[in-house]
């Protein structure tokens, strides 16, 4: 064969295995799923395959406030988290030196010690008897009668927290490549620090940003093991409802409409993202060369 | 004339680089792809029928054979004797391996995992799984559990204790047997409440605001507080349990109620993070042991008592020997090495006078063996029909927030 | 200005030490917990000063196969995930060819969809095919899939904006396409594809919802921990827990350690490009 046809075959050889194993293993799936939730019955009585789209309108309508609910807990969470997170990142990156991948091990740890213990953890933490409740409560951040366990507080402060890593690896990654030499030619450029981060360090940084909230806001917005184990049922999220719907009271078409409707909000965010940080920086279309 | 090489090259060629050509043909190849898999899934999917025997009464009992090897059995969270002693001992007997996994941490969530298979007659190779009652009746009813041969079984016949022999949804218990069984009451902090609670007037104080907790289990919340409304719940209508329904959304919405839990209540009240709550008897028997501070009372209107049952699911493997398992553990000083650990409400008859000879404060343990006097103020929830648990089902998970 | 400029240093290094210790908070309430030793069956409360569960950390059944399990999975999904991710990050941004925008919009969905409905959707799949059963594999199948996404959008910001002309001058020289990747391209985008991989072993250590749909009868150690610690908390949990976080400091050492073994050899041997990444001339 050619080498200009092997060439041109080289894209799709690369792409195969793991766009396979997606199809495969995702895409396939998705569809029964989708199948799933235009069906009506129930496990007594079976599911049949009725077309029924009500489906959604009614998941829709009935589940709204647990929608709005689980999209302001993720956007403060992924705001946080690259608050808290993006000095963090930057400071690994081009202070890090020798130190580097110690201190990226740091930022991973937390995760090799498994959901339940961390947030067992933080209930234990910010227990109402606990150091840190008390303390706040002399200061009078807290109320007397009031608590920082089982409220929004305690719910977006665990999604924060175990979505920190999400958020803190891709802006490293993207940090980290920055050719030092465009840094020094923006400080012969501009002079000012601020700048140089402004003008040349964060738009650089702009595909890291983009996939660190994407990957922060979108899983953290079907979550739901935080709102559970530190909320109430009045911070409960979609996730909770899908879990729900799903396993205890085996309502699969309704369960499964849900989660379609979440992926669909979820697109929908993630292609105005788009138009907002530039379709470049999306689809990683940028700085290529034809 | 045959083409040459050259020549087919070059047509592949166009083919590859014409990029109108090679969209269309991708996109036929896809398209055609996507529908021939969408049309083998809608065969096979379309429809998602109950399998399974669902008249319950035709049931082939399970056929005598011999003991096998190897056995699966499938069960709750540490619920049997830490050392494994009794799984030990069935092996000296019978030369049978029990695989022993520790898989159902909550009914609902097993029964989401395990039945599609169940369905298609496949018991992922279990041979035996615990659930409780009222998990139980939907297996019966859905055909997913198999009958036993109660001639197989002698200890088990005898030796149960009489208020668990006939429960509503198997009479005969010829499709579940008791595992262990367990009350659901009031445990409090000694430390931090006025006075000892006697009823559920007192989860609904205003002065514990914020420090309730009731169990995500509906039946043992909504029965309680059934029975706190004055209806019997092993006799209640749909509504008289869906007022009891109302009542915990206005306290949960009011703030009197901080949550609903399953186990994790217990390390709630063991931080002091709630002072009174709903919560189970065997928990209740540890939690003390860690803080003496806290205690376990049956409310007034009655607390609710439950049970988990071993079942047969359909297809397994080895259920001769399962059955044979059943039986094993009916004998008394199995199930007192069983309940040396577990500390729930023992299904068996003469384990009491085993576990007197060697720890006499857990013989006297009302929560561990109730004398029937005490079980007088319990209720067993009443068998629901499919329609009824699907109502009260969503009415409560609106409640609980999902 | 040198003034205002260190003191901005130290507020910037000041709020990224901060960060790491509000990271790490957990982490030192576990490892503190694990040396209680509780009356009863519960840690949560602080009884007394003890060895015992550091001396059999392993004496609750069942969390020791548990955790090999977990970690076995880990391990053989990062690698498979990663292999895979890379083949299509590379793929993705290297290549002009028909589909990519809807590739690259396809490989975010996974990240959108809810873990309950990827779980439940994987196990109808996998009984739908009848094999293969339930269990080490089918879980293994999962963490890939998964894994997938995360690696190749992780990778892909890495691989924005990095520059071809090394790639062009290797193949100048003479180089073949597997050679300059191997040895030109490959290093480059190492720290990308490390960074997937610690996230990819982190993720599948910790998964529970998708793992629990398909397990069959396989235990991981999240499921372990989620089962056990509805009934019991014992001190060994968190012993484990410590011992995991303290094999990841000591692993933070080694890379501390060998770093400055490298400097000091470039030190030596100041010629060898490899060991000391020079600045490029100005």
């Amino acid at each position: 064969m050619p080498a200009r046809l092997r060439k041109a075959a080289v894209p799709y050889l690369l792409l195969l295995p793991g766009l396979g194993w997606l199809l495969l293993f995702f895409a396939a799936p998705l569809v029964i799923m989708g199948l799933e939730s235009l069906k009506t019955g129930t496990i007594d009585t079976g599911f049949q395959l009725t077309w029924a789209f009500s489906n959604y309108s009614d998941a829709l309508k009935n589940y709204d406030e647990q929608f709005i609910r689980s999209f302001e807990y993720a956007g403060m969470a992924t705001v946080l988290s690259l608050l808290i997170g993006y000095p963090l990142a930057y400071v690994i990156a081009f202070r890090g030196g020798r130190y580097r991948n110690a201190l990226l091990l740091a930022v991973i740890v937390p995760f090799f010690v498994t959901y339940l213990i961390r947030t067992l953890s933080w209930e234990t933490i910010l227990s109402d008897s606990g150091l840190v409740v008390s303390t706040l409560k002399s200061v009078g951040i807290v109320s007397d009668g009031g608590r920082l366990l089982d409220t929004t507080v305690s719910v977006v402060a665990g999604i924060t927290y175990n979505y920190l890593p999400f958020m803190i690896l891709p802006l490293y990654a993207s940090l980290e490549r920055i050719d030092g030499r465009l840094l020094e030619a923006g400080y012969d450029l501009y002079g000012r620090r601020r700048d140089v981060f402004l003008r040349v360090t964060l738009p650089l940084s702009m595909p890291g940003v983009v996939a660190g909230t994407l990957l922060t806001f979108i899983p953290a917005a079907g979550d739901f093991v935080n709102a559970a184990l530190l909320g109430t049922p009045h911070q409960f999220m979609i996730g909770n409802v899908i879990q729900s719907r799903f396993l205890v009271v085996a309502d699969y078409p309704t369960a499964a409409a849900l989660s379609f409707l979440l992926m669909a909000f979820m697109l929908v965010i993630v292609l105005i993202w788009a138009r907002i940080a530039g379709t470049e920086a999306l689809l990683g279309t940028e700085g290529e060369r034809a | 004339m045959t083409p040459s090489n050259d020549d087919l090259e070059r047509q592949f060629e166009r083919l590859l680089r014409d990029p109108l050509t090679r969209r269309r043909i991708l996109q036929r190849g896809a398209a055609g792809a996507l529908s021939a898999s969408a049309l083998a899934y809608l065969a096979a999917c379309g429809t998602d029928e109950p399998a399974g025997n669902s008249n319950p009464d035709e049931a082939k009992t399970i056929a005598k054979g011999k003991v096998a090897g190897s056995m699966y059995m499938a069960n709750w969270p540490l619920y049997i004797d830490e050392k494994r002693e009794s799984l030990k001992k069935f092996q000296e007997k019978y030369g049978t391996k029990v695989k022993y996994v520790e898989e159902v941490n909550d009914n609902d969530q097993f029964f989401g995992k395990v039945r599609q298979q169940y369905a298609q007659g496949d018991s992922g190779g279990r041979d035996i799984h615990v659930v409780t009652d009222w998990m139980a009746a939907r297996m019966i009813r859905l055909g997913y559990v198999q009958k036993f041969d109660k001639s197989t079984m002698p200890n088990a016949s005898q030796n149960l204790i009489d208020s668990l022999k006939s429960p509503p949804f198997d009479p005969k218990r010829e499709f579940s047997m008791p595992w262990q069984s367990g009350l659901t009451g009031i445990i409090y902090r000694k430390d931090k409440v006025k006075r000892t609670p006697k009823s559920l007037d007192d989860l609904f104080d205003p002065a514990y605001k914020g420090k309730v907790t009731f169990l995500t289990e509906m039946r043992d919340s909504v029965g309680a507080v059934t029975a706190w409304q004055g209806a019997d719940p092993e006799k209640a209508s749909l509504d008289e349990y869906l007022k009891a329904v109302e009542k915990l959304k206005q306290e949960s919405d009011s703030g009197q109620i901080r949550g609903f839990t399953g186990n994790e209540y217990t390390k709630d009240i063991t931080k002091g993070d709630s002072v009174i709550i709903l919560g189970w008897s065997g928990d209740a028997v540890q939690l003390k042991a860690d803080n003496p501070n806290i205690d376990f009372v049956l409310p007034e209107s009655g607390g609710m008592l439950w049970t988990d049952n071993m079942q047969i699911p359909v297809g397994a493997p080895h259920a001769y020997t399962a059955e044979k398992f059943i039986d094993f553990v009916y004998q008394p000083e199995i199930q007192a090495s069983i309940e040396a650990y577990v500390n729930y409400i023992c299904p068996v008859n003469g384990v009491k006078e085993v576990v007197e000879k060697t720890d006499k404060a857990l013989a006297e343990n009302p929560l561990i063996f109730p004398d029937p006097a005490f079980l007088d103020n319990t209720h067993i929830f009443r068998g629901l029909k499919p329609d009824e648990e699907r109502q009260l089902d969503d009415a409560f998970q609106q409640v609980i927030g999902a | 200005m040198t003034l205002r400029r260190r003191g901005l240093d130290w507020l910037l290094n000041g709020f990224a030490g901060l960060a790491l210790i509000y990271l790490l908070i957990p982490i030192s309430v576990i490892l503190v917990f694990s040396f209680n030793n509780p009356r009863g069956r519960f840690n949560f409360i602080w009884q007394e000063f003890s060895f015992d569960a550091w001396k059999h950390p392993f004496a609750v059944q069942g969390v020791g196969d548990a955790l090999e399990t977990s970690l076995k999975i880990a391990a053989l999904s990062t690698i498979g995930a990663t292999i895979l991710g890379t083949m299509t990050a590379l793929a993705l941004v290297r290549y002009e060819f028909k589909g990519r925008a809807p590739v690259n919009f396809f490989i975010f969905i996974p990240l959108a969809t809810p873990e309950v409905v990827l779980g439940a959707a994987l196990l109808s799949q996998f009984l739908n095919l009848g094999t293969p059963q339930l269990g080490f594999a089918t879980i293994l199948i999962a963490h890939i899939m998964f894994n997938l996404s995360f690696v190749v959008v992780t990778v892909r910001s890495r691989l924005i904006g990095f520059d071809r002309s090394l790639e062009e001058a290797a193949q100048d020289l003479g180089a073949t396409p597997w050679e300059t990747f191997r040895l030109v391209t490959l290093p480059l985008i190492m720290p990308g594809v490390l960074s997937a991989a610690l996230l990819a072993f982190a993720l599948s250590i910790d998964d529970f919802v998708i793992t629990n749909f398909n397990s069959g009868s396989t235990i991981t150690f999240p499921l372990f921990i989620w089962g056990a610690a509805r009934v019991a908390i014992p001190p060994q949990i968190y012993v484990i827990a410590s011992m995991i976080f303290l094999f990841t400091v000591a692993m933070m050492i080694l890379t501390v350690w060998q770093q400055r073994r490298a400097e000091k050899m470039a030190a030596v041997r100041p010629d060898d490009p490899e060991l000391v990444p020079e600045p490029a001339p100005a």
